[in-house]
């Protein structure tokens, strides 16, 4: 079964004259271990196609299938449900909460999802740890690097194992090779662990590491190509024993 | 998701210390007037219960000792013991007396000890003499201190010069204190040739205390009052006085804490409205995201009664031995519904901020 299912999708903003088709009858599958990376000019309806997969936005017309499941039948709650256990979200502006430090961060969906403390602040340690983050724990986010928020918020997207990751522009805050080697750390990360992941990126050099390389423009797919996909997905020593 | 709450309210430590202070202001503001009530009722009711008495007996009409005037002539007396059941009935005068001191305004209430029937002594004498001769008056210390009364001065009492024999404690009331004359000097500043104010009837062991008051009540001139009823009559008069008042500072209070919480959390949730959103997109619920809010209004409004309380408490004790006007007691039961009261306006303070939150989109956290 597909992780995401988009099929025939549109979405149109405003009415009449003043209408924008955003997205425009799009259909796209993404399976299990997918890498992604949606390329295009500015304005092409990447983030807009990347939220309605995300179930912040309904589209106006088509479906989209989580896990097989529709989610124009899924009441808000239950798509914070969904949302909680299925995706992790990656953003360009970073978007840690400033009140918690690198660790709390992490623990934050753990705990929605009603996680004990303990366990949840352990599991956040150790996906820090895993991102060469272990001296930042007790840091808030003010005092860290852009590289270093950007790792804790993959660390965040990780927290709940979700089967999906979204990254919308998630170097374009960074300089060219922090931007890079975050990133790669993403894919790999989610590689090893068989996770699907969605870029939207206008960064050329990610296409080393994506599976696949689909190209929006005025709402419509107009291309997929075959990434590099030059990752090294076999586990790391640490986390074999898990 | 307490911790993200107190972790909020902690980043933002100058609006903390605004909300907590507006809320500490309230609580300090309300408990202060509640426990001036608080005292003030107790002490009034404190030396009428020290009466001996099962029965008041006034003038038909007549419920207290200040609102109401009590006339009764001394011929009453030998009814009152001709009824059956009654042990003893023995005269109680006395009555508010106002007179100017040192330019000052002085408002006794005088009452007659009568050393004969053991009626209307001080419960408490702290200095001085405790039964005063004739010629010599008792009056309260908190009256004493604050109108520089000492004991050896002489005041005019009704136009009569009466000298401070010792104080007394206990009957200091609102705006009047309670003193101590002789049973002559009481009736002749009193006025009561043949009269007096009220009986003070004791019951007879094994009788029926509402059958000997339904006797006596026969009489159409006079009403017979439970020793509680009449304590509470007279209590009832501080609670007249003193209500309004608390009402008052009530809703000043409130008006002010839930301002200040309401502005503070929703000035803090319109600034994290992004946070919110990306929590939102996360994965948290709506219900989830409410508490939040509301778990940062009752944190810091918690803090702001505890430091509001403890304020009271302070200023309560400090002002007692500096102002002896200043009676309070503040009691548990009173402490807990002013809690309450902090505690659903905080609640109801977080109402904005919640109607706010709903209202932001989640998908806003992909625009840069
Ligand atoms: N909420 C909205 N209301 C109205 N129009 C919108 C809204 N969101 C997006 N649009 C429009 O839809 C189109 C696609 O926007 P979108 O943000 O998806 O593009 P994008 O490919 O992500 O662009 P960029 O690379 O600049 O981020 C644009 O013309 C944009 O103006
Ligand atoms: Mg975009």
């Amino acid at each position: 079964m597909n992780v995401v299912a988009v099929q025939d999708v549109s979405k149109t903003f405003g009415a009449g004259h003043t209408a924008v088709t955003a997205v425009d009858h799009v259909s796209l599958n993404v399976d299990a271990g997918d890498i992604v990376l949606i390329m295009g000019p500015s304005g092409s309806g990447k983030t807009t196609l990347l939220s309605m997969i995300g179930t912040l936005m309904s589209p106006t017309t088509g479906r989209i299938l989580i896990s097989g499941q529709d989610t124009s039948t899924l009441a808000p709650a239950q798509l914070s449900r969904l949302r909680l256990q299925e995706f992790g979200f990656v953003f360009q502006t970073f978007n840690l909460l400033s009140a918690l430090t690198a660790e709390e961060n992490v623990m934050m969906p753990l705990i929605t999802a009603g996680v004990p403390r303990k366990e949840a602040r352990a599991k956040a340690r150790t996906a820090l740890e895993q991102l060469q983050l272990g001296h930042r724990l007790r840091n808030l986010p003010r005092d860290l690097s852009g590289g270093e928020k950007q790792r804790v918020a993959i660390a965040r997207s990780l927290a709940n194992d979700p089967r999906l990751i979204l990254a919308d522009e998630p170097t374009a805050n960074l300089d060219a090779k922090t931007g890079q080697d975050v990133t790669l750390l993403l894919c790999e990360t989610a590689c090893r662990e068989n996770r699907a992941v969605i870029i939207v990126s206008h960064d050329q050099r990610l296409r080393t590491a994506a599976k696949r390389v689909i190209t929006i423009e005025d709402g419509r797919l107009t291309a997929e190509e075959a990434g590099d996909h030059n990752l090294n997905c076999r586990m790391h020593p640490e986390s074999v024993q898990s | 998701m307490l911790f993200l709450a107190i972790k909020n309210l902690v980043e933002e430590k100058t609006r903390l210390l605004i909300s907590v202070g507006g809320v500490a202001f309230s609580v300090l503001l309300i408990m202060s007037i509640q426990g001036l009530y608080q005292g003030w009722s107790n002490k009034i009711g404190e030396y009428i219960r020290t009466v001996p008495a099962d029965y008041w007996i006034t003038q038909t009409g007549a419920t207290d000792m200040f609102h109401t005037p009590s006339v009764l002539p001394l011929t009453v007396r030998d009814f009152l013991t001709g009824v059956p059941g009654v042990a003893t009935a023995k005269p109680f005068s006395g009555r508010r007396v106002a007179f100017a001191h040192n330019g000052r305004d002085i408002n006794l209430y005088v009452i007659a000890d009568d050393t004969e029937n053991n009626v209307g002594a001080p419960a408490r004498v702290v200095e001085g003499k405790a039964v005063p001769d004739k010629g010599e008056i008792i009056i309260d210390r908190v009256v004493g201190r604050s109108e520089n009364i000492r004991i050896g001065d002489t005041i005019p009492v009704a136009g009569r010069e009466l000298k401070v024999a010792g104080y007394s404690e206990g009957g200091y009331i609102l705006s009047f204190s309670f003193a101590f004359a002789t049973k002559e000097d009481a009736e002749s500043i009193l006025q009561l040739p043949g009269a007096t104010n009220f009986f003070l009837v004791t019951v007879k062991e094994n009788a029926d205390a509402s059958g000997v008051a339904s006797r006596i009540e026969a009489d159409p001139a006079v009403d017979a009052i439970t020793k509680d009823r009449f304590v509470e009559n007279n209590t009832n008069i501080v609670r007249d006085t003193f209500l309004p008042i608390i009402l008052v500072l009530l809703l000043i209070g409130i008006a002010v804490g839930m301002t200040v919480i309401g502005l503070t959390i929703f000035t803090s949730t319109i600034e994290k409205a992004r946070e919110y959103g990306v929590l939102k997109a996360i994965g948290v619920s709506n219900r989830q995201l409410y508490t939040v809010v509301v778990e940062q209004a009752v944190t810091a409004a918690v803090l702001g009664y505890l430091v509001g309380a403890a304020l009271a408490l302070a200023v309560s004790a400090a002002a007692g031995t500096y102002v002896p006007e200043f009676i309070t007691e503040i009691r548990w039961l009173d402490a807990a519904w002013i809690f309450g009261v902090t505690f659903v306006m905080a609640v109801v303070s977080s109402l904005l901020p919640v109607r706010r939150l709903a209202r932001i989109d989640p998908a806003e956290v992909f625009r840069a």
